[in-house]
């Protein structure tokens, strides 16, 4: 059996008396687009900070490429890629300065992070603004950089706590490319996104976690057909959305109820 | 396109109901009064809501037990300001109280500096998304100005002088009341058009390089000097009299001068005022008042300008122009990174590197390493002084010079994590241990305490000459014990007790009582050890026994030091939530 890139079992954290992630188990296999949606406080980020070492679990366990995270935290950080919540950037550096920064903690040689500095800044546009301090780039220059230097080291997986975030169009088709060609390549992606457009045309299998529950799991088709067979007569033959199978899963009634109640906006 | 331009986008709705467009740009209007409540209240909330963690507790009480040490640091310097101001008067030396006026304007404006790290400062800038109007803006901006210590410092000693001036002269009870107010508005405006301008400058390429030559060149011109103004330092007592008497022939047509400018300066000014009510009559005191008024609504002027930038939500960024970047891409084709120590290419010199990088482009930072350094050199010139009056040589000059240099480390031993930002996570989520991002810190702050060590040692050997063989050997000995114990408890503190820090502000930062107040404890700890070994050893001249005894607590420092670095990624773990999360704080 093949060993999975990324496993939890029973994963939970609390603070205090709340619950913000419970139970969650799931396996996501080598070379996996794995999206992890849900609505906002659903525990999405959570998940991600603790699969990559900045949270400590309240329980359960996690194995990152068959490995324990707890017992090989260093070796598994120089496996995997993170653009966190907050970007990690330093904004008093250039672009160039943090990803020679950047790469050097993660081990590489100073002409190899040299190297990808510069293949990064380029690919990701960011070339001309190499005297700019982070600090004063925008927020999507800011999201190109922080996924820039998630790469520089060649990770085997990659997660990205809403990549897209900011970013425009035609960078977003860029990035979209470049995590294709990660994935051709071998890597795992663990992806959390809002825009659901970007994980049906991504990723190959899905899980929606709701108020730090995981309530749903697996291949898009299977949540589709999954989703269908609860809808009635020709409404379940349609080809339905991600975002129907989202909205149906995690609960629709609420948008309406709130298009209702502020009906004092114009 | 009609549809995209079309109808809706003006109508009502976004200005509906319940927003009052015109009061909210009267001062006192209801929506006006309402943006106020809410602010204080936001104020109140934050205050409240940081106590429910055991740190935020333990700051309530740090701040308590800081307030009491600067009531009481201020209520000390009142009265002294207040006795001195009695004196001069009472003997009609009115000639001298600008001086105690001017000490009062520098203390005024240096505090919010050296105090930057003790006190926490709301962003008021982060209201302008709301429609609030910009004399609302200005208003809050000077109320919550005058909660800060200098200000409660500064008002203190406006108190003291005036109880000085009333005791000695009671008849100017009132006038002089309003003079040191209308002093007091010029001071606090002043302190804060100051700041802000320097933020505005820190927060752009070209103005903060303009703004660290200005420094450094007024730095070294302060170090050049010393020695400029000191060459006699060799020649007996008469012939130093003379060479001073000589000294005020040549100076003192110049110091008249200095003194006919002061008088019209604000301190001058207020002095004037108080001094012509007293003596000269109303008219002559009216026009001091009416000038030093005049200066406080100038200054106002250069605070409004700024806030009024920053009401109009101006753009900071320091973006190269489009064509310079175009060019610069055609000639260079790739961006590279000067490497400053060959051959380091792993994570210790990627951490030594960043934190140079970092530390150049901090003012605020190089202000507080340096400003100790010029301290030490007015210092130097009072004990050189004194023991010239005295006959006896000030020995104990380097140890003291080399302890107050130290001072100017506090921040950056003790939260050495605080000026990362979001970029704290990197730390986490990369394989090099926090050990060695510690031990890669330790190192560089050892090596720049290292350079300010040499120059207070080139200091003090140029103003009192080269220090006794056995003086020497000692401080080394006490700064071998005095530096692994700062690193060792700076990089404790640094994962406990945490603050937010903005490398590119002056004004504006979050500070920590908790971690202030720890910090200068272990700050006086280790000066008190110093001083009694260097006290007991000097009893009977036996200077050398403080080496050994120095190298023994150094060896017991040294242990610790490493001890802390061998635990700090499992403490570090332990605490990473909240160090991110303070770290990582934005408003």
């Amino acid at each position: 059996m093949e060993t999975a890139a990324i496993q939890t079992h029973g994963l939970t954290r609390r603070f205090g008396a709340l619950t913000a992630v419970e139970d969650v188990t799931l396996s996501v296999a080598p070379g996996q687009f794995f999206g992890f949606l849900g609505p906002n406080g659903a525990g999405k980020s959570t998940t991600i900070k603790m699969l990559t070492g900045l949270l400590e679990p309240s329980a359960g366990s996690i194995e990152i490429l068959g490995q324990p995270f707890s017992a090989s935290a260093l070796e598994l950080k120089r496996q995997i890629g993170v653009v966190p919540e907050g970007m990690a950037l330093l904004g008093r550096l250039t672009a160039p300065e943090y990803l020679h920064f950047v790469g050097r903690m993660y081990g590489l040689d100073r002409e190899t992070t040299n190297r990808r500095t510069n293949e990064l800044l380029e690919f990701m546009q960011l070339a001309d603004e190499s005297r700019k301090l982070v600090t004063d780039f925008s927020h999507g220059m800011q999201k190109k950089l922080a996924l820039a230097a998630a790469v520089i080291h060649g990770p085997k997986v990659l997660f990205l706590d809403e990549p897209f975030e900011g970013v425009d169009a035609i960078a977003a088709g860029m990035l979209k490319s470049m995590l294709t060609g990660m994935i051709n390549r071998g890597a795992t992606i663990f992806l959390t996104t809002h825009v659901l457009e970007i994980v049906e045309r991504l990723c190959s299998h899905v899980a929606i976690i709701s108020k730090g529950r995981l309530v749903a799991n697996g291949s898009l088709e299977d949540l589709r057909a999954g989703v269908a067979s609860t809808l009635p007569g020709a409404e379940g033959e349609q080809r339905l959305t991600l975002e129907e199978i989202f909205l149906s899963i995690v609960g629709a009634g609420a948008q309406q109820d709130a298009a209702q109640e502020l009906s004092w906006l114009a | 396109m009609a549809g995209i331009n079309g109808a809706g986008v003006n109508g009502a709705g976004i200005n509906g109901a319940g927003i009052d467009e015109a009061g909210a740009a009267r001062l006192f209007s209801a929506t006006a009064r309402a943006q106020y409540a809410a602010t204080g209240a936001l104020r109140w909330h934050m205050f409240i809501n940081g106590l429910r963690s055991k740190m935020g507790a333990f700051e309530l009480g740090a701040r308590t037990v800081a307030f009491v040490i600067y009531a009481g640091m201020g209520l000390g310097m009142g009265f002294g300001a207040g006795i001195a101001t009695y004196f001069l008067i009472s003997s009609d030396e009115w000639k001298f109280v600008p001086i105690v006026l001017w000490a009062v304007c520098i203390i005024w404006q240096l505090l919010p500096i050296l105090l930057a790290s003790f006190q926490e400062q709301f962003d008021l800038s982060t209201l302008l998304r709301f429609p609030v109007s910009f004399s609302s803006y200005t208003l809050l901006y000077l109320i919550f100005g005058l909660a800060d210590i200098s200000t409660m410092v500064g008002a203190i000693l406006c108190f003291g002088i005036w109880v000085g001036i009333v005791v000695a002269w009671p008849t100017l009870f009132a006038w002089s009341a309003i003079v040191l107010l209308v002093f007091a508005a010029f001071n606090i405006l002043l302190a804060r058009a100051v700041f802000a301008w320097i933020d505005r400058w820190l927060a752009q390429r070209k103005t903060r390089e303009i703004l660290g030559a200005v420094f450094l060149v007024l730095m070294l011109s302060l170090q050049f000097l010393n020695p400029a103004l000191h060459q006699r330092r060799h020649q007996g007592r008469e012939q130093r009299d003379e060479a001073q008497r000589q000294m005020m022939a040549q100076y003192g047509p110049w110091l008249h001068k200095a003194n006919a400018v002061q008088k019209w300066l604000p301190p001058g000014l207020a002095e004037g005022a108080v001094q012509q009510a007293a003596q000269e009559g109303t008219g002559q005191a009216f026009e001091s008042m009416g000038l030093l008024g005049l200066y406080a609504l100038a200054v106002g002027g250069v605070l409004a300008a700024r806030l009024k930038s920053e009401y109009r939500g101006e753009n900071l960024g320091s973006a190269p122009s489009r064509k310079k970047a175009g060019l610069r891409q055609l000639k260079g084709g790739q961006a590279k990174v000067a490497g400053w120590m060959p051959g380091g290419s792993g994570p210790v010199a990627a951490v030594i590197e960043k934190e140079i990088r970092l530390l150049l482009r901090s003012l605020p930072i190089l202000y507080a390493l340096g400003a100790p350094l010029l301290l030490v050199f007015i210092f130097a010139t009072m004990f050189h002084n004194t023991s010239q009056n005295t006959g006896h040589p000030m020995i104990f000059a380097l140890p003291l010079g080399l302890a107050y240099a130290m001072i100017g480390f506090t921040q950056l031993f003790y939260n050495h994590l605080g000026a990362e930002g979001p970029g704290i996570q990197l730390l986490f989520l990369s394989p090099t241990p926090i050990r060695t991002v510690f031990l890669a810190k330790n190192l560089f702050h050892s090596m720049i305490f290292g350079i300010d060590a040499v120059v207070v040692c080139t200091l003090v050997s140029l103003r009192m000459g080269m220090p006794q063989p056995a003086m020497l050997a000692a401080t080394l000995a006490w700064l071998l014990f005095a530096l692994p114990t700062h690193l060792a408890a700076g990089n404790i503190f640094s994962i406990l007790f945490p603050y937010r820090v903005n490398p590119g502000r002056i004004s504006r930062q979050r500070g920590s009582q908790g971690n202030a107040l720890l910090s200068l404890l272990i700050q006086a700890v280790v000066l008190g050890a110093g001083a009694g070994v260097f006290a007991l050893c000097s009893i009977g001249d036996r200077l050398w026994l403080a080496v050994p005894i120095f190298l023994v607590l150094a060896g017991g420092a040294f242990f610790a030091w490493s001890r802390v670095l061998q635990n700090a990624d499992a403490m570090a773990n332990r605490h990473k939530e909240s160090l991110m999360e303070t770290v990582m704080k934005t408003a």
